[in-house]
């Protein structure tokens, strides 16, 4: 056995495959953006974890345990602003789900042969998408002013943009054959969608619909904080004067809401699809 | 159609038509559906009336919008001011909506192992994902609120936190799922030849996971480049507070020029790495285009 420990006709090992320098000019740019990102002399935020362990984070420490020493007596003074916040998202979900189905028809090569139209509104529904919720409240909280209409226009824009987009990727993917049989027996270019397409990206769309409602409500938070209505405002007003306990129960109260309704609407998604 | 009536009046014995399916059901859904919506019309106080008016009013602002976006801003030191101000606040967002996938990416890795049913025991699983659970369910804005604000105080490096915070949950979440699915042929192999626990999970698992996560980082960090904008607005950094007092005061060519740079730099770095994306995914040499299009985890990852 001995004499096989060295056999010198062994092939050779196969040289390690060396590191493209696409991989190095990768991990360069990665650090040298975090770089300019971190520290401040660059340009960057001056991100440092230092302040929690300096009196900021012991004084810190006092306002979080004010948040879970919750007033619950608080509630029912914020109940007109929690019913305002499902009205908002339920008006929004509305008219965005109804208004996006025809412009996702539009987004679409299957159901619109116009290539320039579809172009078109697949560039303004990436527009729509790019800002977010927040600069669409802003916007129409200052044109149509404060109250619950700036968050219903708010919202029901950004549940364009993202059912329009989700939409319009399933029409994409639709089973051809009845469009084919649709238009061979003569409809329209209106009927073959409405008889053809509809009904098979129906279940879809519908649990796009109901995700949408799930991220309205959640929306509201911030809805509220730039005065469009709803439960943000409430969270504006105790956060300015420093009412944490009250903020507290709220925030407690919101996140019961939240997983209540997001249950609900998993459950009826779960049956569509 | 006409041939199928003609046999079954020729033929009335022939099998019966299949009867409609029933619809009360959906009607009743459709109806009382409706019926919710009208009520929250009527019951909501909204001032609708100021509706009719609205078309001509945003026609009229976003002219005053385009009047700033398209003034041309050489020799004006107003214009010129408004729009390096604009884009030193939304590469602050940038900066927060970086450093925070970065933070993140580094906790959600070991998470996501610590998730994934075919790498760690049961109880260690369930402990995991209920921490993930947790960290999702909550916001950024409240994360920022109650947590990052009173510890770090005002600014980015409170916004940059939350949002590392909150990509903690959706991160782990993810990685987890990509674990589970990955091919075992590798494990067993790396098994096999006598690997311990850890290089089982370095050379089998990982690097059949490692593509698809960073394309999950990378899409973390469009996502959090918009909801940067929104920490703002309780002072936690990045363009958010400046465009919310512009549009209070109504400022609308100001207005026009931030959000233009938003909207700008939110396209260009989505098509950026939307491309390294496929890439990172096809492999070096692989075809651009032979890529999935991602659809379904799109719709995940907002959540």
């Amino acid at each position: 056995m001995s004499a096989t420990a060295t056999p010198p006709t062994r092939a050779r090992r196969p040289a390690k495959p060396g590191v493209p320098w696409t991989t190095w000019a990768g991990i360069a740019t990665f650090v040298a953006i975090t770089a300019w990102a971190v520290l401040e002399p660059l340009g960057g935020i001056g991100f440092s974890l230092a302040p929690l362990f300096t009196e900021q984070a012991v004084a810190g420490w006092y306002i979080i345990r004010r948040f879970f020493d919750p007033e619950w007596s608080f509630l029912p003074r914020a109940y007109p602003r929690f019913v305002e916040t499902l009205y908002i998202a339920v008006i929004a979900s509305a008219v965005g789900c109804s208004v996006a189905l025809p412009i996702s028809l539009l987004a679409s090569s299957v159901t619109n042969a116009n290539r320039v139209l579809h172009g078109v509104v697949r560039t303004w529904l990436s527009v729509i998408r790019s800002l977010p919720d927040i600069a669409w409240a802003l916007l129409f909280v200052a044109a149509v002013g404060t109250g619950a209409l700036g968050g219903i226009m708010a919202l029901t824009i950004f549940n364009i943009g993202i059912i329009a987009k989700l939409t319009s990727e399933t029409v994409d993917g639709v089973d051809l054959g009845p469009v084919e049989a649709a238009s061979a027996s003569g409809a329209g270019r209106v009927q073959t969608a409405w008889v053809s397409v509809v009904p098979q990206i129906l279940p879809g769309y519908l649990s796009y619909s109901l995700y949408v409602f799930e991220l309205n409500i959640r929306a509201s938070l911030v809805l509220g904080l730039v005065g469009a209505g709803g439960i943000g405002n409430v969270i504006k007003v105790t956060l300015s004067r420093f009412e944490y306990e009250r903020l507290g129960a709220v925030i407690v109260a919101f996140f019961v809401i939240v997983v209540i309704l997001d249950q609900i609407s998993i459950a009826l998604r779960r049956r569509l699809v | 159609m006409s041939t199928e009536t003609a046999t079954r009046r020729s033929a009335p014995t022939g099998p019966p038509r299949p009867t409609p399916p029933d619809k009360t059901r959906r009607t009743v859904a459709m109806v009382a559906l409706a019926s919710v919506i009208l009520l929250c019309f009527w019951l909501v106080e909204s001032r609708w009336s100021r509706l009719p008016e609205f078309p001509f009013d945003f026609a009229r602002y976003l002219g005053f919008m385009a009047e700033g976006v398209f003034a041309n801003p050489v020799g004006d030191e107003t214009l010129t001011g408004f729009w390096t101000n604009a884009a030193a606040l939304m590469i602050e967002s940038l900066h927060m909506a970086w450093i925070g996938t970065i933070i993140g990416a580094i906790f959600s890795l070991p998470m996501g192992f610590l998730a994934a049913r075919n790498v760690s025991p049961r109880p260690v699983v369930a402990a995991s994902r209920a921490v993930l659970n947790a960290i999702r369910a909550i916001p950024e804005l409240i994360w920022a609120i109650m947590i990052m604000l009173p510890v770090f105080g005002l600014g980015p490096v409170s916004g940059a936190m939350a949002l590392g915070i909150n990509s903690i949950g959706t991160l782990g979440k993810l990685t987890s799922e990509v674990i589970e699915g990955i091919d075992p042929g590798p494990v067993e192999a790396a098994r096999a030849s006598g690997a311990r626990q850890l290089q089982i999970l370095r050379w089998g698992t990982l690097p059949q996971v490692m593509p698809e996560v960073v394309a999950f980082w990378l899409y973390r960090f469009e996502i959090n480049i918009r909801a940067g904008a929104i920490l703002g607005v309780v002072a936690a950094g990045g363009i958010g507070s400046l465009l919310s007092s512009v549009l209070g005061r109504r400022l609308w060519e100001r207005a026009g020029i931030m959000l233009a740079v938003i909207v700008l730099v939110t396209i260009a770095v989505d098509m950026i790495s939307a491309r390294l994306r496929r890439r990172i995914i096809a492999g070096p040499g692989g075809d651009d285009d032979a890529a999935p299009e991602e659809t379904s985890t799109h719709a995940g990852a907002y959540v």
